[in-house]
């Protein structure tokens, strides 16, 4: 639980600025996000940063980290004028940030996602995976994690993957800590514990700074509070003297008079109401009503249910609880077409990923829900696309080249209003608008107003979010506050004051009211295990659940498979077990196996090599055509041609992929067909046969020791060295790293583009050393040796357990996957099923393969939410 | 500028490049500007390029069916057991049309209901209606068709270069051509390949529309199935092994984003013209099947590496003449990083 002071700490004194922004500022685009802002951090002290969405928060963490470089002003890190090179840089010099969302990866595990960057090494310089697990353990320890510390970090929550983001803070040691809303994700508990080691490193000198909405955990455990307004920086005082009426107005500062367009409901019939919605324990118990020509607001944090029930309104989630009425009518939506053909409409806070298509043009964009209605005998017409959305977009004063420029080009106002002229264009009866006026100009915000309270004027029921206070309340008839999911308080306008708000949404208005409503969430999530105990009434035996989790491996079915193959066909045909048959097979899956390792590191980072057969076919007649025309060399010389071939091969494909920017499964594409025309063009029709090259080398292969045959030594040896590198060092988890999230492990550091282009030569190298194997254990050579070879060799791998999108595969599992495979074909060879039927087998062995993996995800992820409930 | 910037499109300057190797090939390949051989070539296209049609919606889609080869294999052996077993050649053809659908609806189902990427799921599926194609006939060839089908298979248009395989194709591709760009099934498979929760959010019926292009993907291939089997006069397990790889190198190298999204068929066409083009000249020139695929694959490379420079210098080129035109350098049409 102690944290070990350490050395460095002590040399600062409380109060020492460590870290800070000088004058700072930064533009995007035509944008002021942050406009002349001072503000330092000092050793042993919480620095606040508080203000509204958009006021430049998050500028302010993303310069301190290292993401962004100011473009006016400067870093100071200990007095000096610092420029942070990247959020690498900035680690490296002692900050640490703990972000809202985590950049972690989902495929490493706890432990690895803790140290990542910085792992430990043992005097060998390999990983040292007990020193990690004990740390990691002991971090978790400190922030309040009970998990096991070896799980993949995507079995964890979102709440636990936030908690481990803070123990990677913690575990570099860091002399300044950023925390940028570190609570929005986490139960009371669990914030106790953050608040447990803030302390605990105030204590050790470290600065920090707090980002957060909630103003008691302001309170709490802040010294000093920064208030920033627009990009502008307005107050910096001790927590002492700033009381929290002052603070929030500080914030919001304007006054809201004049802003907004000036209000006369005449709210008609209700439109739309829901009694007692609810969806699992996101949000319970939520009843309204919205009447025609009324502005409905709905306030609260970010993660309050906000956005969540405008989902299960426009149909994309399915509600758990209670029902929804229109015109009085029960309605169910099944998906987002129901609704809109109910005559809802719903604006989605994520402009970006989901409300545009980037690429394409302004017109194809604000048309797409109503395309069927600009058709003339079922084509297209662009006049009528037109006629749908350009009253709206002229009203809304768009500023655009032509209706055929992609949005991307368009400034996040402009998008905006593409976005609302294209719900406009529906005609919805009930118009829900989630941050509509998130990341855009002052100017467009007015415009956007304006049309809101048209729209509402002309009989429109209107749901807003927002998480802009005097927005909510400048435009709003009626405003639900919600927190953690359930509805707090219902004002009417004259009686809406941003205070009263704020202290709805979070817990401002002090301990008691707040904390009743806290217990009642906690006492709801311990009293959880205890009520589901009456449906498993005996504790499971550990053995059972031993078992249990083996069934639940991938292995474990494969080896079954393999079982269900051998038994009955060894009963039926002995020679199954034979030692010629099992020679034979261990062959066979020797020469699968390396070339299944070569395709698994480059599947590991994200890409693919479909090439990999026509590599084995053009090394293999390297080698074999060598050591004709040169008998006198030795085998390894063989090998080292074929070796070299594949590396060529494995460096173009690796070059024209990371330098050339060809996505890998284009670029593979074209060299399974160039690398096999060389060979084809080589070989120029001929082959070369047994007798043709030096016995010494066919016995490279097919020479036994202790009656087993070398190759299967050389596969052997081929899959340690694998095994090794993945697991032992750092370059094998950083494979991991760069496919489970390519971004983030660029963010911290790791040369994506060297690693991937490495992982091509390996396997290029693999392959071509596989080729010359191939060539001594078969030695008939031809043109054609391993063509189509590459889809056994990418079943092997799937069938194996690695992901194609990346991050995911072990080599037990590409073995097991080979071994599978090969036991299914020798197995009905020798049942004497026609060899012609392989491929229907192969098939289904792939598509059963998958299936079930999916299905054990799917269970041991609803298994853990189980048990988490 | 603006005619500038339509000579610098992927379409024209496969165009340019397409027409510019006919007249090479016509004044300098002998042999290659006979109606025999030009017939023989664009025969030789027919079930690549009908297959392309369903690919293309596909790609755009951010799907991807290998298995086409294989459903092409596994109909032609329905088509030549159903003729064997003495069904009238129409019924026969009706009920292979509705088998590719059926075998397509499989693949569909397998993305949409299991969620599973299509990638892995056609790979299965390549492997598995090959490996039916064996247990039904094995290695045997279904040889005896009705006239019907095999003078199709063999005959021209009248007078005309033009063989009667590419028919269903030069009927096929315009229909493909104004469904994507012109209708709003276009539209929506443009939408889902370019943002799938922006579709899904805009009430876009995205698994549906998936599970449709697949079943199209099976009818379509049954269709050069037939086609194949009328043209070779035969119908085995091992048909058109290794097509899959073709038509989606013509597809890519036509400008289709291999993760979805964007490109145009125009763009597919010239390349299918291209890639056609290539092979007969290579071929005329004693040059073999495995070496033209090295030609091929170089193109297809090379191409995409040249748009990607081309597209990074045009950008640059682009901003250059912004910045100069407009005094305020990021005032409006810039978009926030």
């Amino acid at each position: 639980m102690n944290l070990q002071p350490t050395e460095f700490a002590s040399e600062k004194r409380t109060g020492q600025s460590v870290l800070g922004l000088r004058n700072a500022t930064k533009v995007f685009g035509g944008t002021v996000a942050l406009k002349d802002v001072s503000l330092d951090l000092r050793s042993g002290e919480v620095l606040a940063l508080l203000g509204e969405n958009g006021a430049g928060k998050s500028t302010c963490v993303k310069l301190l980290s290292g993401l962004y470089r100011p473009d006016q002003g400067e870093i100071v890190l200990d007095d000096v004028p610092t420029d942070l090179a990247s959020p690498l840089d900035a680690f490296r010099r002692g900050i640490s940030v703990v972000h809202q969302h985590p950049g972690l990866f989902g495929d490493l595990s706890v432990a690895e996602n803790v140290f990542v960057g910085h792992m430990p090494r043992d005097k060998f310089r390999r990983l040292d995976h007990a020193a990690m697990q004990r740390r990691a353990a002991e971090l978790l320890d400190v922030v309040g994690l009970d998990c096991d510390p070896s799980v993949p970090l995507n079995r964890l929550r979102s709440s636990e993957q936030q908690l481990v983001e803070i123990a990677r803070a913690l575990s570099a040691e860091a002399r300044v800590l950023i925390l940028d809303e570190p609570t929005a994700a986490l139960s009371q508990r669990e914030v106790e514990r953050l608040f447990l080691v803030i302390q605990q490193l105030r204590t050790r000198q470290v600065a920090m700074m707090f980002v957060s909405h909630r103003m008691e955990e302001i309170y709490r455990l802040s010294d000093r509070v920064t208030v920033l307004r627009d990009g502008h920086h307005v107050a910096t005082e001790p927590v002492s003297s700033m009381s929290r009426d002052r603070a929030v107005q500080l914030m919001v500062g304007r006054s809201l008079s004049g802003m907004y367009p000036a209000k006369d409901p005449q709210p008609g019939e209700i439109l739309f109401e829901v009694s007692a919605l609810g969806l699992g324990d996101v949000f319970t118990d939520v009843s309204f009503a919205v009447r025609t020509g009324e502005i409905l607001g709905l306030g609260g944090l970010v993660g309050s249910g906000r956005t969540e029930i405008a989902r299960v309104i426009f149909g994309i989630d399915q509600p758990t609880q209670g029902t929804m009425r229109l015109v009085g009518r029960p309605i169910s939506f099944r998906s987002p077409s129901d609704a809109m053909a109910a005559g809802i409409a719903y604006l989605s806070e994520d402009r970006l990923g989901q409300s545009l298509v980037m690429d394409q043009a302004i017109l194809s964009n604000a048309t797409l829900p109503t395309i069927e209605r600009a058709t003339v005998a079922g084509l297209i017409s662009a006049t009528k696309e037109l006629g749908l959305v350009r009253p709206d977009l002229e009203r809304m004063k768009l500023r655009f080249r032509s209706y055929d420029q992609p949005v991307k080009t368009l400034s996040g106002g402009n998008q905006q209003k593409v976005v609302v002229a294209k719900w406009l264009a529906t005609k919805p009866r009930l118009l829900i608008l989630d941050e509509p006026t998130q990341g855009v100009d002052v100017q467009t915000k007015a415009e956007v107003h304006s049309l809101i309270a048209d729209l509402a004027r002309s009989g429109m029921a209107i749901i807003l979010i927002s998480s802009e206070l005097p927005e909510l309340i400048g435009m709003s008839d009626r405003i639900l506050v919600l927190r953690e999911g359930q509805v707090m308080d219902e004002v009417e306008s004259a009686d809406a004051t941003p205070e009263r708000m704020l202290k709805a949404a979070t817990d401002a208005a002090g301990e008691n009211g707040s904390d009743g409503n806290r217990d009642k969430h906690l006492a709801g999530t311990t009293s959880l295990p205890a009520h589901q105990e009456p449906s498993s009434p005996r504790p499971l035996n550990p053995l059972v659940s031993a078992i249990r989790r083996l069934l639940l491996k991938r292995e474990f079915g494969l080896v079954a498979a393999m079982a269900a193959v051998i038994f009955p066909v060894a009963a039926i045909n002995p020679r199954m077990l034979s030692g010629a048959n099992l020679t034979a097979l261990s062959m066979d899956a020797a020469l699968l196996i390396i070339v299944a390792v070569a395709q698994m590191l480059v599947l590991l980072t994200r890409n693919i090599d479909l090439s990999v057969a026509s590599v084995i076919g053009l090394s293999a007649y390297g080698a074999a055509t060598t050591l004709h025309a040169h008998p006198e060399l030795n085998v390894f010389a063989g090998l080292a041609v074929a070796s070299g071939i594949g590396l060529l091969c494995g460096l173009v494909n690796g070059a024209v992929v990371t330098i050339g920017r060809v996505p890998a499964i284009v670029v593979t594409l074209g060299t399974l067909s160039v690398f096999r025309g060389i060979d084809s063009l080589w070989t120029g029709g001929k082959q070369i046969s047994a007798d043709q090259v030096p016995q010494a080398w066919l016995d490279l292969t097919t020479g036994r020791v202790v009656g087993v045959p070398g190759l299967v030594f050389i596969a052997a040896g081929v899959l340690l060295v694998t095994a090794f590198v993945l697991r032992s060092l750092p370059l094998g988890r950083e494979l991991y790293a760069i496919g489970s999230n390519p971004d983030g492990a660029e963010l911290i550091g790791i040369p994506v583009k060297r690693r991937v282009l490495g992982a091509f030569a390996v396997a290029g190298l693999l392959a071509g050393f596989d080729g010359g194997l191939w060539a001594s254990r078969y030695a008939t050579i031809d043109a054609r040796v391993a063509t189509g070879f590459e889809l056994t060799v990418i079943a092997c791998v799937v069938v194996g357990g690695v992901a194609i999108r990346g991050g995911a595969g072990t080599v037990l599992g590409i073995t097991l996957g080979a071994l599978t495979l090969l036991i299914i074909r020798n197995g009905l060879i020798l049942i004497r099923i026609d060899p012609l039927w392989l491929e229907g087998v192969y098939g289904l062995v792939i598509l059963g393969a998958v299936t079930i993996n999916l299905i054990v995800t799917r269970r041991s992820q609803s298994h853990l939410r189980r048990k988490h409930r | 500028m603006k005619r500038l910037s339509w000579l610098a499109t992927w379409d024209s300057f496969l165009g340019v490049v397409t027409i510019g190797l006919v007249l090479y090939a016509v004044i300098f390949v002998p042999g290659f500007a006979t109606s025999f051989n030009i017939s023989q070539a664009v025969a030789g296209m027919s079930e690549k390029a009908l297959i392309v049609l369903p690919m293309v919606l596909l790609i755009i889609g951010r799907e991807i069916d290998l298995s086409v080869a294989s459903m092409l294999a596994l109909t032609s052996v329905a088509l030549g057991m159903l003729v064997q077993a003495s069904v009238p050649l129409l019924p026969a053809i009706f009920i292979v049309l509705l088998f590719g659908g059926v075998l397509g609806a499989f693949n569909g189902l397998m993305v949409t209901w299991l969620g599973l990427p299509s990638l892995v799921v056609t790979l299965g599926t390549l492997a598995m209606f090959r490996g039916i194609g064996y247990i039904l006939i094995g290695s045997r060839s279904i040889n005896q068709f009705p006239d019907a089908l095999t003078d199709f298979g063999i005959n021209n248009v009248g007078e005309t270069p033009l063989p009667w395989t590419i028919v269903p194709f030069l009927i096929l591709a315009p229909l493909f051509a104004v469904v994507l760009q012109r209708t709003p099934i276009g539209r929506r498979i443009y939408a889902i390949g370019g943002n799938p929760d922006a579709a899904l959010y805009s009430g876009v019926k995205t698994q549906k529309q998936r599970f449709w292009l697949f079943v199209l993907s099976g009818l379509i291939c049954a269709i050069a199935g037939v086609v194949f089997t009328a043209r070779l006069a035969n119908a085995r397990a091992n048909n058109a092994v290794g097509f899959e790889l073709d038509v989606i190198t013509i597809v890519l190298l036509g400008g289709i984003n291999v993760f979805g999204g964007r490109g145009r068929l125009t763009g597919v066409l010239w390349a299918l013209c291209l890639i056609a083009i290539v092979r007969n000249v290579l071929g005329l020139s004693q040059i073999g099947g495995d070496a033209q695929g090295t030609v091929i694959g170089l193109i297809l490379i090379i191409s995409l590496l040249l748009s990607n420079s081309s597209n990074l210098l045009l950008d640059h080129f682009r901003s250059l003449l912004s910045t100069a035109a407009r005094p305020k350098p990021g005032s409006e049409n810039h978009s926030l990083p």
